[in-house]
């Protein structure tokens, strides 16, 4: 799941999952429901996949997030699902959407970028835990 | 949202001070400038946190400045002030500049007034939000191929003077003249110029807008006859940054300082403050591919002020030039400039970082455009869609206090989240009707998050700016129309 906390002026998106891939599907559909007043109306007409890698998990998180906001900026593309497979810090996506409809879409806010401040990814008993605070 | 519960020392009735002894990390003190009802809001959250945080930097000079307009950030705080000495081992930090680089304002006046608009506002603005791009994903006009982008980003608005789409006296009144010198375009990455690409004349969402506003009020009369201004007097204020192009060129010197901190000996308090010697080839490459992304909003400004000019020639039926569309001034609030500024009694040259604050430098400094330079920097200082914005212009207790800068906005008192809450029910655009204000927006959230009340109230920034002495009241203006993203 994931849901969006206060931030003065920007905002913060939250995802708790039981498995770290579902996290990244959960951070994925958050910025997309940001993005895009409705998501549920993004459908599969196309599909790209994503291989990233980074020094460190959050930061892998952090650059799938800005990935995806590339893919929004540049090609107008909306995600509609996503499968993830992680290994060790690399990052293998399977993205299915399509590009922007204003008559469909409804788009909702720009976002800037995805921040380092208090960007956190965690790992407890009940399961995986990140924030990350988007600049709008 | 977590209250600050640090120190605040009263200093003055315009001034606050965190000490340095507040944390063994800090370099200097963090001193605020805000009022006694100010220092209540901007204690609701961290932004005098993230002040103390500044204040470790390496290099810093006298003090970690705050402008009233204050809140919280992400690494600085939002109406930070920052300079560093390259000579004391001063760091450069993308996130002391934002990821909207060279976000800023510029003002355009005009010879009608409110009484000549009145009949037509509706139209007016309904003109403006066809013509002028707003809102996500939305494209502009102008088309730039690489090549030619990256012209415009080593030369700044100069270049649109050849492409016809800038006068000289726009380029006269341009905070650095629209040019940033030694900006290193090749710095500035493949992904950069493809979200840049289409995005050069188009305004963005969310805080950013184009509003028609009215003169209401003149404080200064000398200082509003040389900018041109009168009461009922009918102006264009556009707030506007580098779009994607900008926040690319932030993401990527992120991404390129991840782990140079450290290899530096630097310890930070928070991840987003990452920052490289000036000196260093880290903090040289950030620099070169900053400046390029500062021209590109300059021109970015011009040319939706151009497109503005426009749609008045096609409602009014007279030429812009008849219409006396002439820039007052535009500045930049989030940037980093090398200036010169006196420390302890001695002159230096340093890296201010203005994140959200405004240069305002006084009468007689010579980066002032001849025709201003006796009545000191235009400042531009857009606040709520309902209430008011002001033009100031800079005064001699800016360089003696907060290194020739002043506040930028009302700054937010309310998060998004809670905007939305609070706009249950309501329709935003009604409500600024019934008050006068023509509102068109692409997104009603968008209206939502950024409506009057999500403010604080700028007059009182204002005020306290006015009372430190660091800027002077000249006009208070009053919107009549926005279009928003």
């Amino acid at each position: 799941m994931f849901e969006v906390f206060e931030h003065t002026a920007d905002v913060g998106l939250r995802m708790r999952a039981p498995r770290l891939e579902e996290l990244f599907v959960d951070a994925a559909r958050g910025l997309t429901a940001l993005l895009v007043e409705n998501p549920e109306a993004v459908e599969p007409r196309m599909s790209w996949e994503c291989h990233l890698q980074a020094d460190q998990r959050d930061w892998l998180l952090f650059d799938w997030l800005n990935e995806l906001l590339y893919q929004f900026d540049v090609h107008h593309r909306l995600l509609a699902s996503c499968s993830v497979r992680l290994e060790g810090t690399q990052l293998h996506a399977f993205c299915e959407g399509e590009t922007i409809d204003p008559a469909r879409h409804r788009l909702d806010h720009e976002v800037k970028a995805v921040t380092y401040h208090d960007l956190q990814l965690t790992e407890s008993p009940d399961g995986w835990m990140a924030e990350v605070i988007l600049d709008i | 949202m977590k209250a600050y519960d640090g120190p605040l020392e009263k200093v003055s009735d315009v001034c606050y001070r965190i000490p340095k002894a507040y944390r063994s990390d800090m370099r200097v003190d963090g001193l605020i400038f805000a009022s006694p009802d100010l220092i209540d809001q901007i204690k609701d959250d961290q932004a005098p946190e993230q002040v103390a945080n500044v204040a470790t930097l390496p290099g810093i000079q006298k003090a970690s400045l705050a402008m009233p307009d204050i809140h919280w950030g992400y690494g600085f705080p939002i109406g930070g002030v920052c300079a560093t000495d390259p000579a004391e081992g001063g760091v450069i930090s993308p996130g002391g500049v934002g990821y909207d680089i060279n976000c800023g304002v510029r003002l355009v006046r005009s010879n009608l007034y409110f009484k000549d608009v009145k009949p037509i506002v509706r139209p007016l603005i309904e003109e403006l939000f066809r013509q002028v791009p707003t809102g996500v994903g939305r494209t502009g006009k102008y088309k730039f191929g690489r090549k030619e982008l990256r012209s415009l980003m080593r030369q700044g608005v100069p270049y649109l003077l050849g492409r016809e789409l800038a006068e000289p006296s726009d380029i006269e009144h341009t905070e650095a003249h629209g040019l940033l010198e030694d900006a290193e375009p090749d710095w500035v990455s493949d992904r950069a110029l493809d979200r840049g690409a289409e995005q050069c004349g188009t305004l963005g969402s969310g805080n950013h807008f184009l509003e028609v506003q009215v003169v209401e009020q003149i404080w200064d009369e000398e200082a509003a006859a040389v900018m041109g201004l009168a009461k009922d007097m009918i102006c264009v204020l556009i707030h506007s940054g580098s779009r994607g192009l900008g926040y690319q060129v932030c993401d990527d010197a992120l991404h390129q300082l991840r782990g140079v901190p450290e290899k530096y000996g630097i310890h930070l308090p928070d991840r987003q403050l990452a920052c490289a010697p000036i000196h260093s080839s880290e903090g040289v490459r950030y620099l070169g591919a900053m400046r390029a992304a500062a021209n590109f909003a300059w021109c970015n400004r011009q040319l939706l002020m151009w497109q503005t000019r426009e749609v008045f020639e096609t409602i009014f039926g007279r030429s812009w030039k008849e219409l006396q569309m002439n820039l007052v001034y535009d500045v930049a609030h989030n940037i980093a400039k090398f200036e010169e500024h006196e420390v302890d009694g001695v002159k230096k040259k340093v890296w201010v970082h203005r994140k959200g604050a405004t240069r305002a430098f006084p009468p007689g400094h010579p980066e002032i455009p001849t025709r201003y330079r006796r009545i000191g920097q235009p400042v531009i200082i857009p606040g709520d869609m309902g209430r008011a914005s002001w033009v100031l212009v800079g005064q001699p207790g800016s360089m003696e206090h907060s290194f020739g800068t002043t506040c930028h906005g009302a700054g937010r008192a309310m998060s998004r989240t809670a905007a939305i809450k609070h706009s249950h029910g309501r329709r935003i655009d009604k409500e600024l009707e019934q008050r006068g204000i023509i509102a068109c927006a692409r997104s009603w959230k968008g209206l939502a998050e950024e409506q009057p009340e999500a403010y604080k109230d700028v007059d009182l920034v204002v005020d306290v700016v006015h009372r430190a002495g660091i800027s002077k009241k000249v006009a208070r203006m009053k919107p009549i129309g926005v279009i928003k993203g």
